[in-house]
């Protein structure tokens, strides 16, 4: 199922990562810099431990990057769909799960998180919703006895 | 309080039945998700910790720590049976445990790592009972400096020494730190980098860093992966006993095992899965005959496992005795006692002896649980592995969201998750390691406040972490350490770039 990784001229992942960590840390710093107060090292204020960690991290962001210009990889390879499907079942349920209560949150996250595996057969995604709605509200509700709305009806 | 009367101490704690119930439900949970490919006990304490707010501080530790050190007698199984690892330390194992089932020798392979881990973990216990008082004592000592130093060269031994670059292990620990810093400044009580969100005030929630971080990129990485192998035969008791040659081939690497677990399970920054790696290593070095490893060679199962067991009680040394968390479970486990408001580091000893002891003693329980769980049960845990984990991930997905929102009963933290989660992704992909992460992220507050501390005691002098001779050492190691890591990797880079001109 794995496909021979493809050579790329440049080291996408590094370059790629440095950069997020460059970008996040001078923009940490810049951020602190505007709105916190830093102090002196005698006196620290709370600006001054993020001001210097967003310095450092934009400094090993640009070290991680700088070298992977000249440094042949391979593609990067991103799971999309799956990664859609889970992310957005997780946001399904977040969004469901006071208005529909917990046993359709649940039933529908799953159904949206089993769209990821390619090879499900729609029943035993149905089969698979009930059960673990069911389970969820034995240990959740039942058992641990967390305040939550079930149904769409309930309070 | 010497030796003995603590562990009579601790006996009493630990054998109360609350302590008891609680030590069996986390080495239950342990050994199921260690079991269980795709969940381990990093994702399991996250999601436990919201529950056990609501039971008293010791009884919580205890099944937290049950579910840590239960793991690792789980995880061979999935290793031995599907090639599989259940826990990352158990990968190893996977090496000469599956050859041994196809050679039928199954139950012997589960059996001999079953009683692997029992030595191992006691041993560990053994080691985590006399030295951590005495570190301790040691710990008494330190000001802020020598804390701010020593944990400066945790997080550097955790990036340097970690798989993966250094220089992006280190960036992972700066990431960690930074998002530490969210929330609010308790010197000052300025919000910070709260975006006029009021969750955030209090920081990012622990829980939703470590599932988003493990849990999520975890099953977006696992979905889709084909899984070898069926478990087609019945494991029956007289299968399991190994025979004579099979314990006198084992005795010393599991000493051994132990020996290297206990070692590196103690040092910050490396943990269960470079103990049981580096033990199996050692015993193909030592083997008259190498060759038979890879093949199913039963020390290539006996010393990893002892040494897995034995780094994940030591693993106990330097969080308790000094509060600095080994690897990213130690961290998490720390930051559940800080919420329980227990304060690892040398005072606990003193102040609370009952907890520290309690749990001693309820290592040593929990592993004499697990010997029984494991053994006659291993059955119950076989037939687990048959569920596919087409069906298990929906239902990992479900609880994490619901183990989150139960912290503070907002689905805000759910959404944190899912955010976190494909940060989480994304550094997985772009092949950055998270656990320096997480340990950035526990220690951080904790290293501000130091760094604040000291620099106020030498009135803006930078100076005094060399001054003072403890502090000097630690600062000493952390560049030794630097300038060993940063060295392999330029002549790692210089001999990439030889073969690249050579090709």
């Amino acid at each position: 199922m794995t496909n021979p990784q493809q050579a790329t001229r440049r080291d996408a992942h590094d370059l790629l990562g440095g950069l997020l960590m460059a970008i996040l840390g001078f923009a940490a710093a810049w951020y602190a810099h505007g709105h916190y107060e830093l102090g002196t090292p005698r006196n620290m204020g709370p600006g001054f431990f993020p001001f210097w960690l967003g310095l450092l991290l934009g400094v090993l962001g640009v070290l991680i990057a700088l070298p992977a210009l000249v440094r042949p990889g391979v593609r990067i390879a991103v799971a999309w769909r799956t990664l859609a499907c889970v992310i957005g079942s997780l946001v399904l349920f977040a969004a469901a799960l006071k208005p529909a209560g917990l046993v359709l949150a649940t039933a529908a996250s799953v159904l949206l998180a089993s769209l990821a595996d390619r090879s499900m057969a729609w029943r035993t995604r149905l089969i698979a919703a009930a059960v673990i709605a069911a389970l969820c509200w034995l240990v959740f509700s039942l058992a641990l006895g967390m305040v939550l709305p079930v149904w769409p009806w309930s309070v | 309080m010497d030796i003995a009367q603590g562990l009579w101490l601790g006996l009493q704690q630990a054998m109360q039945p609350m302590m008891l119930l609680y030590c069996f439900l986390g080495v239950f949970i342990g050994t199921l998700i260690g079991v269980l490919p795709g969940i381990g006990a990093m994702a399991t304490i996250s999601l436990l910790l919201p529950v056990t707010y609501h039971i008293p501080p010791t009884a919580a530790i205890i099944m937290l720590a049950g579910v840590y050190y239960g793991a690792q007698y789980g995880g061979s199984t999935a290793s031995i049976l599907l090639n599989l690892p259940g826990t990352p330390s158990s990968a190893v194992t996977c090496l000469d445990g599956y050859p041994m089932s196809k050679q039928g020798r199954a139950g012997v392979a589960l059996f001999m790592t079953t009683f692997a881990s029992f030595v191992g973990s006691m041993l560990g216990i053994v080691i985590l009972a006399g030295f951590a008082p005495a570190i301790a004592e040691i710990g008494l000592k330190f000001g802020p400096a020598e804390y701010f130093a020593m944990m400066l060269l945790g997080l550097i031994a955790a990036s340097t020494l970690a798989s993966g670059s250094p220089v992006k292990g280190l960036a992972m620990v700066v990431l960690g730190l930074l998002l530490g810093t969210v929330g609010t400044d308790v010197n000052s009580g300025q919000a910070r980098y709260d975006f006029g969100i009021p969750e955030l005030m209090d920081g990012i929630n622990i829980v939703a860093l470590a599932m988003g971080l493990f849990g999520i990129a975890e099953v977006v990485s696992s979905v889709n992966q084909p899984r070898e192998g069926q478990i087609n035969d019945r494991i029956t008791w007289r299968s399991m006993l190994p025979t004579p040659a099979d314990w006198k081939a084992s005795i010393m690497p599991m000493l051994r095992g132990t020996g290297i677990g206990s070692f590196f399970g103690a040092l910050p920054g490396t943990g269960a899965s470079i103990a049981s790696f580096m033990a199996y290593a050692t015993e193909k070095k030592l083997a008259r005959d190498p060759s038979r490893f890879g093949k199913g060679a039963i020390e290539g199962v006996t010393a990893p496992e002892a040494a897995n067991n034995a780094a994940a009680q030591t693993a106990f040394v330097p969080t308790l005795s000094l509060g600095i968390p080994g690897d990213a479970v130690m961290a998490l486990m720390l930051g559940a006692l800080i919420i329980h408001g227990i304060q690892p580091g040398p005072l606990l000893m003193t102040n609370q002896p009952d907890l520290f002891w309690g749990l001693i003693v309820s290592f040593g329980i929990g592993n004499l649980m697990l010997m029984i769980l494991n053994l006659p049960l291993v059955g119950m845990w076989v037939a687990i592995l048959r569920i596919p984990y087409s069906v298990l991930y929906p239902a990992i997905l479900v609880f994490i969201a619901l183990g989150t929102y139960s912290v503070n009963n907002n689905v805000f933290d759910i959404y944190m998750v899912a955010i976190i989660g494909l940060l989480g992704y994304a550094l997985a992909v772009l092949r950055f390691e998270a656990a320096p992460l997480m340990l950035g992220f526990v220690l951080g507050p904790l290293m501000e406040e130091n760094l604040r501390r000291a620099l106020l005691l030498s009135r803006g002098d930078a100076m005094v972490f060399i001054e003072r001779p403890i502090s000097l050492g630690f600062m000493l190691a952390c560049g030794a350490l630097l300038a060993w890591s940063l060295w392999g990797a330029l002549r790692q880079a210089l001999r990439a770039r030889e073969r690249a001109r050579e090709s």
